[in-house]
Order: structure tokens, then sequence, then C-alpha cells
């Protein structure tokens, strides 16, 4: 593989082009992108001391306002602070207007599937989408079916995760149960436009500052008989790994973030214990699984839930966002359907691609899997946070074969993908600029009559070199990203 | 407000307040380290250590030494006091404590009392404590005590006086009575015994309160039993005094629930105000010291009494009698 070096000496000084992968900032030519040459030319006349100096100052700035995730294991739990990576990446308007576009086409349709699948079942009937794949996810909640929600808005916030190869942007996959990251993307902005005032004043950024009050916006429009609906925040509590965004966006948009120990059922409502009594919710914003949010409808031994939650629920005394059962249509062996659901629900072809999907569930599938494990990332359709995949590539013989194990054993378990070559982005490392893949995960807010796309996003970094891994539970960090306005 | 939020404020308070003693004391003891004998040291230990409710320290030697009482090296009981993890009632335990109600309420904290909070906590857990302890012992305790002082002040300029404030001042006053109860009732049981009086002076009791000052402004250097524990236990305009604390109590309770200030009281403010009356009237032993000791017990045990009242109105009530205020 030829590589070229994109520019001579300062901070680039190591930065190597590979032709295999997009690369954010540069061409295939070595020079800057029109819409980064800017961001390109004040960088490199940075020296590697000053950079430090910026990346030190926003993990201090991260570590003071304790802007942490959660990770535990058997034996602790640790707090630690998403590693940083202080280069924006930069995207132009109209390479957003196509990923806008193509959310909301993506989110609509997913939302009227979802409609369907608790309703009519008619993409069922139509063979658009296997029954016994719906029916059979352990995220097909049978409670939901035939149940009214508000408006039909199932998935009121989704976080779509997006990769960019050489032959464009694809969609890697939907988060539409409790998607978590955007505080960690306001928190980056913060510290970006901190660090490079002048530059960020001078690349005209779309602002992503409202985000919380559009989400209180999209939140109460749920609720449009009410003129000043209580709105409140469910959380599992301070060790789980997204609290920190649990309590920033309750405090943003100043509403209560209540956990389970909070909520009494009374009168079919649900209810708060305040300190003056007990006082009702109108919509409620909830961080956790379906799983463990009523103990009497799904999990007996949640204690993070509240009992009778879902009876307050299904009588429409209380909104929930986002409904259950909606992880049935991000499940990873439904993904492949997704360009399919579009094109029946909306008549439309697909904005955004999906990435080459083989189902182990059907014969064909699982027989490409196991003949080319070498070149294939396989993952559990359940799976998240990168844990209990496997990259081909990257494994051993002895891993693959105990892998190849698994997937005979429970085929409809995994889903295989061909190694993605991700785009890579300028990374401040180790005191050079060196490029790392990169993925990016926008937000879409549905409302009562409203959508809208958080004009940024969360920015993923694998920082390890050549790692394909973005998650920061697995060494990922982040950096900002910036929608220029023209 | 949520009642678990309330109740995390309170903690908040209490453990904020509950730092600043153990401090003060341990600033008492290193003070002296330099220039006190041993035994005076001895009992300071032990004093300091009893005041704090800790495991007594020191045992009595066996054989021909039988009168000396072996003690740990200072650092090692001021360790003890500090960083040790397994006391929880160590500075690093409480900041953890405090720490982790201030992450429990984030949403409502503003972010300069989080961020003040959060990084008093990450200074005390990065701390090289050998290091401190041989450099500049005393100094450790100061900056703990001056954190602690940048702390109110952020919180009083950062906070409005809401109901998450007042849950937060009173968790402070309610855990000041009760130690301040203690310091003074321990404090006069030493002035009965022999050795510790010479060891103990009112004088250091003042300093321990930071109101050695005022009392020299007030009266002379030469420090009166009687003056020195009226100062303590019912000056109106001393922060560390028993009325000073009570009176917040009241007014804090009253910001909190102005229907139960009216009568009939409701079951915490009727607490607070016979509190406030003990203070006011009752023996602190300035000019009889048999009961002395016992009147600041009882104190203690009253502010201790608050204490499950507040919970249970405003916190712990089972949920009908919420719904039918």
């Amino acid at each position: 593989m030829s590589q070229r070096r994109a520019s001579e000496g300062g901070v680039f000084g190591d930065y190597d082009l590979d032709p295999s992968y997009y690369d954010e900032m540069f061409g295939t030519d070595g020079s800057a992108r029109q819409a980064c040459r800017r961001l390109n030319a004040a960088l490199a006349e940075l020296a590697p001391e000053d950079l430090t100096r910026l990346q030190e100052g926003v993990y201090r700035h991260f570590l003071h306002e304790g802007i942490t995730f959660t990770v535990l294991d058997a034996e602790r739990v640790t707090e630690q602070i998403i590693p940083i990576d202080c280069v924006p990446r930069v995207l132009t308007a109209a390479e957003w207007e196509h990923i806008e576009r193509g959310l909301k086409q993506r989110l609509t349709a997913l939302n009227l599937f979802l409609k369907d699948v608790y309703h009519d079942g008619r993409c069922l009937r139509d063979k658009i989408v296997p029954i016994d794949l719906v029916l059979g996810c352990p995220q097909y909640r049978m409670e939901m079916r035939g149940l009214k929600v508000p408006h039909d808005v199932y998935v009121a916030v989704c976080g779509t995760d997006i990769v960019r190869t050489n032959d464009g942007f694809a969609v890697l996959e939907d988060n539409l149960r409790v998607p978590s990251g955007v505080s960690y993307m306001l928190a980056c902005r913060n510290a970006i436009k901190d660090a490079f005032p002048r530059l960020y004043r001078a690349h005209r950024v779309r602002e992503v500052a409202d985000y919380a009050e559009r989400l209180y916006s999209t939140l109460a429009s749920l609720r449009p008989s009410l003129q000043d609906p209580q709105v409140a925040i469910l959380t599992p509590g301070i060790h789980n790994s997204a609290y920190y965004e649990h309590a920033f966006l309750a405090g943003e948009m100043g509403i209560h973030l209540v956990e389970g120990q909070d909520l009494v059922l009374r009168d079919g409502a649900l209810h708060m214990r305040t300190t003056a009594g007990l006082r009702r919710i109108d919509v409620l914003y909830r961080r956790i699984d379906d799983d463990y949010l009523d103990p009497v409808m799904f999990r007996g031994e949640s204690v993070l839930g509240a009992a009778g939650l879902f009876h307050a629920y299904r009588t429409g005394n209380l909104v929930l966002a986002n409904a259950p059962g909606t992880g049935v249509a991000d499940d990873k062996s439904l993904y492949s359907y997704v360009p399919a659901i579009i094109r029946y629900f909306l008549g439309e072809e697909p904005i955004l691609a999906n990435v080459e999907t083989h189902l182990c569930r059907e014969p064909g599938g699982l027989a490409y899997t196991l003949e080319h494990l070498e070149e294939l990332v396989v993952k559990e359709v359940g799976g998240a946070g990168g844990y209990g995949m496997l990259v081909g590539p990257h494994a051993s013989a002895e891993e693959r074969a105990t892998y190849a194990e698994r997937v005979r054993a429970d085929p409809a378990n995994f889903i295989s993908q061909p190694v993605l070559a991700l785009s890579r982005a300028p990374c401040f490392v180790g005191g050079a600029i060196e490029p790392r893949h990169v993925d990016l995960r926008p937000f879409v807010l549905q409302g009562r009559d409203e959508q809208h796309v958080v004009p940024g996003g969360l920015c993923r970094v694998a920082l390890r070199r050549g790692s394909l891994v973005v998650n920061s539970s697995q060494g990922g960090g982040c950096k900002d990203l910036w929608i220029l306005e023209d | 407000m949520l009642a678990r939020v309330a109740a995390e404020f309170y903690w908040l308070g209490r453990y904020v307040e509950r730092i600043e003693h153990t401090a003060r004391l341990l600033r008492f003891q290193l003070d002296r380290l330099a220039d006190r004998p041993a035994d005076e040291l001895t009992l300071g230990w032990q004093a300091v250590y009893r005041i704090l409710g800790q495991p007594p320290v020191g045992k009595t030697a066996s054989g021909d030494d039988a009168e000396t009482v072996v003690m740990p090296d200072a650092y090692t009981l001021a360790g003890g006091l500090v960083e040790e993890r397994a006391n929880p009632d160590s500075l690093l335990s409480c900041w953890e404590h405090g720490r982790e109600n201030g992450q429990r309420v984030r949403a409502q904290l503003p972010l300069p009392v989080w961020t003040c909070l959060n990084q008093g906590y990450l200074w005390i857990r990065d701390r090289d404590f050998s290091a401190a302890w041989s450099e500049a012992p005393a100094a450790l305790v100061n900056e703990a005590i001056d954190r602690l002082r940048l702390f109110a002040g952020v919180v009083d300029a950062a906070m409005p006086r809401d109901e998450a404030w007042r849950f937060l001042e009173l968790g402070r006053f309610i855990e000041r009575v009760q130690h301040q109860a203690v310091l003074l009732a321990s404090w006069i049981e030493f002035s009965r015994e022999e050795h510790a009086a010479n060891a103990l002076s009112w004088a250091d009791l003042l300093r321990v309160c930071g109101a050695y000052e005022v009392y020299c402004r007030r009266h002379s250097t030469n420090v009166d039993r009687t003056e020195a524990l009226n100062l303590l236990t019912r000056d109106p305009e001393l922060p560390r005094s028993l009325r000073f604390s009570v009176h917040r109590i009241e007014e804090l309770l009253t910001g909190i629930d102005p229907v139960g200030a009216r009568y009939p009281l409701a079951p915490p403010h009727r607490m607070a105000l016979r509190l406030t009356a003990a203070v006011e009237m009752g023996n602190n032993g300035g000019s009889d010291e048999t009961d002395a000791g016992g009147f600041f017990r009882s104190l203690e045990d009253e502010s201790r009494s608050l204490h499950h009242l507040t919970m249970a109105a405003y916190v712990t009530y089972s949920p009908p009698q919420g719904l039918a205020k």
C-alpha cells in the first residue's frame, strides 16, 4: 500500500496518508480539503508543546468538572475521563445536509415500523421483515401490542452511528432505546471553543448549545394537553456509566432527575416523593432499559424502576420517552432490513446506505460467515459497547475457532459484516498529529410535529494506532465535530 | 424538591461540617507537636480521639513501666483521622461521602459549587500523605480547612436561597450542634481530670472553636471557665456557639416548612424550639459544674432526635401522608 506524507514538519510531521482510508482532513493528493484548509494551516503553525498544553487544559477542565463515565467491573467502580482529542473534525454543509436528510428519513420509517409491528403487522404479512425475526426478538414487548403511543412517537430521541469509507457515508447502527453521548458532545464543544476561540469563530460552525432546550420541547410536545407538563429523567443512579449525562441534561433542562426509589404509583399516575408530598410526573425521559422499568411487568427483581409504572403508561397517565419495545427496531438482525422498511413505508430509496450484513440465522449467511471468518467482524445481535464481538483479521486462529463454535451453537444470535475501512481524522497523540479511525453519532429528536437533527454529534475516535474500536470503554475517545454553515 | 435530593443536600452539609470539626481538632493537636512535652501530647491525642468518638488510642505498658502509656507515633494517629479509608469519619472518607452526595444532586448543584467540592476531593484523594506528614503536617490540615472555607464561600455566592440551600445549611448546623455539644461536654470532663486539666486549657478550647481572639477582645487573655463556656454556648453572634447554631436551625426549618412553624408545630420545629430553650436557659456549667457535662450530652441527644424528626417529616414519610399534603 503506497503511503504519502500529508505535510512536512510541525505537528503534522509524521502524518501518513493511506489511500485505503478516507482521510477527513486531506485529499488523496496530500493537500488539505477545502473546508479544512484554515484549520490545517492554524494547526501547522502550532508547536507540539502548544497542543500538549491545550490538551492538558481540556483534560483538567474535564477532571475538575467531573465529566466522566463510570466503568463497573467485578471488583470496583471507577470514574474515567473520556479522552478528548483537541483537533476538531470538519464536515461541510453539503455533507451534513445529506446526513440530516438520511437520518430524518430513517427515523420516520422506523417509527412507522414500530407502530406497525405493535398494531397491524402489515410489513410482517407482506414479508418485508420475517415475522419470526420480529416476534422472536427479545426486545419485542408483547405488552406494547395494541397500545396507543402518544402521537405515534415511539422513538423521541435517537442516536445513529454513521461511518465514512471511500464509498461515502453509511449507517452502522441505530440506537433507539437509550442512546447516550450527547453530553460529551456538548462538553467537548465547550472545551474546544475555549481552546480555539478565534479559529472556531472564523469557521462559522453550527451551534449545538440549544440541545437541552430542544430536548425539553420535544418531550413536552408529547403531552400537548397539558400546558406545563411535569417532565423528569429517570436514571439508574450514580453508578450508571452515563450518570454524568443524566445529571447534566436534568440540570440543563431544569427538571427533576429521579431514581426508582423516588417513584410511587397513586391513582393510576406516577408520582415522585418531594419534601412537600407526592407530585405527579407527566413525561418521563427514561434512561434505563425496558427490563428494569417496572418490576410488575418486566424483571421482578428490578429496583431501578417503579412498580406500576407501566400501568400509568398504559392508561395514558404517563408518557415514556422512548417507548418500551423500541429495541426491536435497533436489533442488529433487523438492521439489514431497514432499507426495505424505508422503501415499504415511505416509498423512497434510502438516502443513507447500510453496511453489508450477513445474518447467521439464514443458512446462506451462516455458511458465508463461517467460511470468511478471517475477513469479517462478527457481532452478537444484542451486543453493545464493542464487547462480545470478533474482529476476524485481528483474532488468532484459536480465537476464531472458539468463536465459530459459539456461532454454530446459536446462529440466530450473530451477524457478520466486512471489516470496514473507517475514515481517519487527524488526532493529537503522543506529541504529534497522527491519523486515527473515527465514527460519528448524530442525535435526532422526534417531537409531536417536528424532527430536529442536532447539527453536530459525538465523534468517536479509536485512539490506539490501527484500532477500529471507538467505544470509550475500550480505549476510544472523542473529538468535536464542526458542521460548517456553508 | 425531591425528598431524596433534600436528604443528599442535608448530608452534604453534614459531611462538610464533620470534616471541618475533625480538621480543627487535628490542627489544634498538630500545632502542639513542636513544643509540648510528650505526656501532654499523649493526653491531647487521647482527647481528640475521644471527642471524635473514635476508639481509644494508647495502651498502658506492662511490668516496670506500668504507668507509661504506649502510643503510636503522631503521624499514624493523625493518619487515622485523615487518610484512613477504613475509618468512616476520616477526612478522606467524609470528603468521599460528601462528594457522592454532591454527585447525586449534580442536576441541582450550581457548577462552581460542584467543581469546588470535586476539586477538594481530588486534592485529598491524590495527596501524598507520607510526604505531607514528613514535611509539614499542619499545612495539610490547614489546607483542608481553607478548602472548606472556599467551598462555604462558593456556596454562599452561587447558591440561591432555596430549599436545596436550606437543607444543606440545616445539615451543617445540626452536625455542628452535635459536635459542639460533645466537645464542650468532653472538655468539662477533662477539666475534672487532674492531668488532662493541665494539658487542655479553656484557652485551648476557645482556639479549637476559633473563638480565642473574640474572647480576648471582649474579656482578657486570662481565660475564665465561666466566660468561655458562656461565649461558646450563648453568644448570639459567634458562628460556632450553640445559640447561633440553634437559631439558624429554627430559621432554616421555618424556610423549609412555613406551615410547620405555625401552631400546632410540626415535630422538627417543636424539637428545634426545645433545643433553643435548653441552650438559652439550661445550666451550661458556667457556675455549677456538677451536671454541666450532662447538660451538653442531653443537647447532643436532642440534636440527634432533631435529625430523625427532620428525616421523618421530609424524607422518609409514608406516601399516603404525602398525598394528603
